[in-house]
Order: C-alpha cells, then structure tokens, then sequence
C-alpha cells in the first residue's frame, strides 16, 4: 500500500467519479442547499465529516462483526442479508453522536452545521459511499483505501454543491425563463458542469 | 361508501399526474438521474420502487396505532430497509445483468425521499385501503416519469430501444432515423442533467398554463 494508490483513489472519487457530477449521489442536497455558498460549503463540511467516519464504521461492522459471526453460522456471507439494515442504523448513529458531541466540545460548528445534520441521515451519498465500498474488490480488502474513498468523496460533494452555489448566487440577476426557473436551470447548469468534469476522465489514464 | 372509494381512486390518480413525486414535487431525484439511460433499467428500477413502496406503506399503515412519534423515522427506515433487501436479492435472482448495471441504486431505495414521504404523510395517518392506493399512485406516477426519461435518452443516444437484451425473446425498436446521429452523451451523465431539465421546463410551461386557463 503505497502512497501513490491513496492519492489515486482520492483523485478517482473526487474528479473523475464525482458523487454528485458521475454518480448521481446526493442530488436532492445539490439542489436544495446551493442556493448561497457558505450554506453550501457548511453542507459540503457536515457530508465530508460523517461520510468518512459512516464509511469506516461500516467496513469495521461488516468485517469485524458480520463475517466473523457469519462464519459461525455457516459460510462468512451468511448474514449479509443484514449489509443494508446495519449500513443505515449506523448512519443514523453516527449522525446522532456527531450532533450530540459537536453541540459539547464545539458549539460554534454545531450552530453552523446545526440544519445540516438531520437531514444528513437521509442523504444517498452517504449510504451510497458505504454501498460503493461494500461492492468494490479493491476497498472491501483495504480499511486505509475505503477511508480515503469515503473523505474524497465528500471532498468532491462539497467542490460540486460550492461551485454550484457560487453560479446559482450570479444566477439570481440573469433573465431566466420562467418555466424553467429553480429546478430546470439548476439541472441545466448541473449538465454544463458535469461536462466539464467528463474533461478530467484523461487524469486516471 | 361509494364516496370513500371515489377519493380513494384520486388518492390513486393524484399520485400519477398532479403530484406527480419526480416530475412535480421533485423527489427521489438520484434514481431519476441515475437509472434513465436505458428504457429497461427505468422499468426494473420502477418496479422495485412499486414493491417497496406499497409494502412499506401497508406495514406502516397497520402499525400506525403503535408508532411513537419520536422513534417514527425509524421505524419506517427499519420497514423501508426490509423490504429493499427482499426486492435486491429478487433481483439479483432473476435479472442480474439489470441488477448489476443498477448497482448501488437499488439499495439507495432506502433513503429515498419518495418512500419515506409517503409513509410520513400518508401511512401514518391513514388506513390500509388508501395507504396502498396512494402507494400505488405514487409507484406508477414514478415509474412513468423514469420510462419517459429512459425514452428520450436511449433513443437520442443510441438510436434505438432495446428490451430484454440478455434474454432469449428481446423486443427491439428501431426507427433508423436517429442511429447516424446519435448523441452518445445522452446516456451520459450530462445527458442526464439536460433531459430532467428540459423535461421540468416543459411541465413547469404546461401547468403553468394550465392554471391560467383555470383562472379565467
């Protein structure tokens, strides 16, 4: 495990499979919260934050717990059947024991972040990056590697929704079609942004 | 009587056209983008949202005398997450090639908006009878809006649809006209972004005027 993997993989989920611009990952946040940057990149920060920790935690459950005990019962895979019931209880504890330490030790960030937590439980990028280490041969056997796919894909959440923000803030003065106003031009400047990221596929050759 | 049922089949038409969860209220917005690159994967992706939603909004439905209010969210995830894993391994049990190709958006199912809204609003607080038909509504309105997308994308980007690729009886269309221009990007990610827009624009247009029409 050398160095340079780690920051291809980093690069990998942030540029070139960004959740939100490749994947589709959190979606309903992009389009929600990029209204103003600093709420945006406060959302970006909170995701980053229990997307790392979430994606650990799983890994940790699933080999530490799921297949040891499995193992017992007959075949390690024989309680995967709870993969996704376990994968959404500990999101949902994480988020809670996030938001009860933060309100202790830090409640300048908790009144930043406070908004942002709850609805964090529901967000897919989330669950989606604990799936997406859970299918993939190369995070399944490395706990460094699916650390850094869970940070990095919180890192690109948080480039995409900032940068989204920061047009939809110019957006506001411009002349835009009725019908097409929130939403529609959201998806539309999502769909020019998600083509320039297609520019940054080249770096992974 | 006959009154309950007539609203309990608007409860069920509501949910396909007026609010409509992808196209008008603008939820469960990851799977419309995700999926809608090929008509089959809308159709399959639509057909476990059905599943799961209608047996998530039975279950809650009967246990909504029991719930609390403050551990409802769960209880509903926990149901919504059942189920998820039965319609998951249907799928990988009898069409894997679509399965495969769905990857993660399957089990996404438990954290969309879509499933959890209506247990909130509806099944919580309504019976069985209309919990389902709302279900129902909301599954078909859902699974409409992804075969349109499916549609378009497929179509402009490979110049054809095809069905059931992998086994023996595939249905396929193809109107010749598009295939030398088709535009690959459609059922790329961008493509995705453009057709929801678009698609948003025009029936934002429609019932905008719509609604003129029936001021005056």
């Amino acid at each position: 495990m050398d160095l340079g993997s780690l920051a291809a993989v980093f690069v990998g989920v942030v540029f070139i499979n960004n959740f939100v611009l490749a994947q589709f990952l959190g979606i309903c946040p992009f389009l929600g919260v990029s209204r103003r940057v600093d709420m945006a990149f406060g959302m970006g920060c909170a995701v980053t934050f229990v997307m790392t920790i979430s994606g650990v935690t799983s890994w940790l459950i699933v080999h530490g717990i799921l297949m040891p005990v499995g193992s017992r019962l007959g075949g390690p895979e024989s309680l995967f059947f709870l993969k996704y019931v376990v994968f959404i209880m500990v999101i949902a504890a994480m988020v809670q024991l996030v938001e009860m330490y933060l309100r202790k030790f830090f409640p300048a960030l908790y009144t930043a972040f406070g908004v942002f937590l709850p609805l964090i439980t529901t967000n897919c990028a989330i669950l989606g990056a604990c799936l997406l280490i859970d299918m993939n041969e190369t995070y399944r056997n490395s706990l460094v590697k699916s650390a850094v796919f869970a940070f990095g894909g919180g890192v690109g959440f948080a480039i995409a929704i900032t940068v989204m923000a920061g047009i939809r803030e110019h957006l506001r003065f411009s002349d835009v079609p009725k019908p097409l106003q929130g939403a529609g031009i959201t998806l539309l400047t999502a769909c020019i942004l998600s083509l320039a990221f297609m520019g940054f596929a080249g770096i992974g050759k | 009587m006959a009154s309950e049922n007539g609203s309990i089949l608007k409860q069920f038409t509501d949910g396909i056209v007026a609010n409509n969860p992808t196209l008008v209220l603008l939820l469960g917005m990851c799977p419309t983008l995700a999926v809608t690159n090929t008509v089959e994967n809308a159709l399959v992706m639509g057909a476990a949202v059905i599943f799961v939603l209608t047996m998530s909004n039975l279950v809650t439905s009967l246990l909504r005398h029991l719930l609390q209010p403050h551990v409802r969210i769960l209880v509903f995830t926990l149901t919504i997450a059942t189920f998820v894993t039965i319609a998951d391994l249907t799928l990988r049990a009898y069409v894997f090639e679509v399965s495969k190709k769905l990857g993660p958006f399957v089990p996404l199912i438990i954290v969309n908006c879509i499933i959890i809204a209506r247990a909130e609003v509806v099944a919580s607080r309504h019976g069985v009878g209309r919990s389902v038909a709302d279900a129902l509504g909301c599954g078909v309105g859902f699974t409409l809006a992804l075969t349109l997308l499916g549609a378009i994308r497929e179509l402009l980007g490979t110049g054809g649809i095809t069905l059931l690729r992998e086994s023996g009886w595939h249905w396929h269309l193809d109107p010749k006209v598009f295939e030398p221009h088709a535009w690959v990007v459609m059922i790329m990610p961008p493509g995705a972004f453009l057709t929801l827009g678009a698609v948003i624009g025009v029936v934002n247009h429609v019932r905008a005027r719509r609604a003129e029409r029936g001021g005056k």
